[in-house]
């Protein structure tokens, strides 16, 4: 393959296996199938060893020959190795043996999983020759885009529902991108965004920059491997939206495994989903292959996406490697919020407190054994959806500036009443 | 690249008349479309009637139908009123309308 294309060897079509030039596309011209990212694995195997990643900055790029840029990224240089922390006491509470938290909460520089994606997508924009980047989101998207966007100096286009809460816009408008807001329902909202992607000569992260941009999630299952001590987990407990992150960090996974990296073991990947738009985890419970659209009515709506366009892969995913998924409702999903900050410390958006109730199901079901080790992918900070947890966590308790309304405040045990 | 070529698809005469027109109203366009129908609608001719009614030109790419769901990705050429309107005319008729993408508005 030509020097030009790095590790990169086309994107093929995941349906039908035609290949295509690594530019911006993102749909097989015959069956409409999304094409994906291959690689030159024989080439990486050559040069990719253990003692090479660990000599490189604690980043996501040390990974970068699994990652679809040519040359050295340009925008993200600090983004990913977030901490994986041994999460003993929610371990304790949930009744496994062994649990991991993978806490892309505190992820660089906006605070979710989506800047590892979203700085594959520009630095391959940038690559390609775009000087204009856009995307259409309501929330974590649009705060990663336009805040690596500003900080590479890339024009930014973000397109949001002109009905979205003042706070969320505030989360982009902050970093001076051009912010639009479109009217109308949803599904016009998406089809007006697809037909300007297609239109103008922009690099649409998650539109034609998709194949790239998808990979970018990889690295958080690479990190998860090596932060264990280049060993794959057991079980892998990930929130779905799409279903892209899923079926990326199985493929994450794979390609170690592949390359020798790390010994090929069994591993489950489980995916999780809020009651309120379950199409995939209703489907993987029932036994099909393929899902039923929904209406998403739920408060993780970072994870509310009716029609998930990788919705079938990732069924495939946890058919093939034994997983399970399954759904929580808004109540247990708060709960799981507060249970993994009360345990461990960490305040995760709504995505978290999905993928902390469902792990609590899957160990209760024994679908994760008691005995086993499991590792968490939590994926936002909860900063980002404070609305959520509002008027469940309690009030402060107020006394006049005396010592003796303090006391009166304790009750017998020495904690204060509530 | 496939996205783009819409624009070199105007036919050379149309092209002063559709400027003088607002944006766009009279060109020939092509939109990639997944329609998904629901049990009830089965057995209408539904890819039929949106060639004859809307003077379109449906090309099946894939297609999958159960008896509880029908799911067709179709590519759709015509005006772009046209389009629009038929686009119109299958949510109305309760078929579920997105773009390839599928999610181009993500969180
Ligand atoms: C915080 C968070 N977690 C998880 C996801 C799921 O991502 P995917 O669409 O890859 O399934 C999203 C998607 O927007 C998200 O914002």
């Amino acid at each position: 393959m030509s020097k030009g294309n790095g590790m990169m060897r086309a994107l093929k079509c995941r349906e039908c296996g035609r290949q295509y030039p690594l530019e911006a596309l993102h749909v097989c011209d015959f069956d409409f199938g999304p094409l994906e990212v291959v690689y030159d694995y024989e080439r990486i195997q050559g040069v990719m060893t253990r003692d090479l990643i660990v000599s490189r900055p604690q980043t996501m790029w040390r990974y970068r020959e699994l990652l679809p840029v040519v040359d050295d990224p340009t925008v993200g240089f600090e983004v990913g190795f977030t901490p994986l922390i041994k999460a003993d006491r929610l371990a304790e509470r949930l009744g496994v043996r062994e649990l991991w938290v993978k806490n892309d909460t505190v992820n660089y520089p906006s605070l979710s999983f989506k800047d590892r994606v979203v700085s594959v997508a520009l630095s391959r924009s940038r690559e390609l020759g775009f000087d204009t980047v856009a995307c259409a989101s309501t929330g974590n998207l649009a705060n990663s885009v336009a805040a690596n966007a500003a900080a590479a100096g890339l024009k930014a286009y973000v397109f949001i529902p002109a009905d979205l809460e003042q706070g969320k816009v505030l989360n982009s408008l902050v970093y001076q991108p051009q912010v639009i807001g479109i009217q109308g329902h949803y599904d016009q909202v998406n089809r007006l965004c697809a037909e300007i992607a297609g239109k103008y000569g922009w690099a649409f992260v998650n539109v034609n920059m998709r194949p790239y941009y998808a990979e970018g999630s990889k690295s958080m299952g690479f990190e998860i491997v090596e932060q264990l001590g280049w060993r794959v987990p057991q079980h892998t407990v990930i929130p779905m939206a799409s279903g892209s992150l899923l079926t990326k960090i199985h493929k994450s996974y794979r390609e170690l495994s592949d390359l020798g990296l790390v010994e090929a073991s069994g591993w489950r990947i489980h995916g999780a989903q809020a009651g309120g738009c379950s199409p995939i985890s209703q489907a993987q419970k029932a036994g099909l292959d393929f899902f039923k659209p929904v209406k998403p009515e739920t408060i993780a709506k970072s994870l509310a996406i009716g029609t998930p366009a990788d919705g079938f892969y990732a069924l495939r995913v946890m058919k093939d490697t034994g997983g399970a998924a399954d759904d929580v409702t808004d109540d247990e999903i708060r709960e799981g919020i507060k249970l993994l900050a009360e345990c461990e410390g960490i305040f995760a958006e709504t995505a978290g407190g999905v993928t902390v109730g469902v792990a609590k199901k899957l160990i209760a079901s024994g679908k994760i054994s008691a005995e086993d080790s499991a590792v968490l992918c939590v994926t936002g900070h909860g900063l980002k959806t404070l609305d959520a947890v509002q008027g469940c966590v309690g009030k402060a308790r107020e006394i006049k500036p005396s010592l003796r309304e303090f006391e009166s405040a304790l009750t017998g045990d020495g904690q204060l009443t509530r | 690249m496939a996205t783009t070529s819409s624009r070199k698809r105007v036919p050379k005469k149309t092209v002063k008349k559709a400027a003088k027109k607002a944006a766009g109203q009279d060109k020939v366009e092509r939109r990639r479309l997944w329609l998904m129908y629901p049990s009830r609608l089965i057995k209408e001719p539904v890819v039929w009637k949106l060639g004859v009614k809307f003077e379109l030109i449906p090309n099946v790419r894939q297609a999958s139908v159960t008896d509880e769901l029908g799911i067709v990705c179709l590519e759709l050429s015509g005006r772009r009123e046209k389009l629009k309107a038929a686009v119109a005319w299958l949510e109305k008729q309760g078929i579920r309308v997105d773009p390839v993408e599928i999610n181009v508005m993500e969180s």
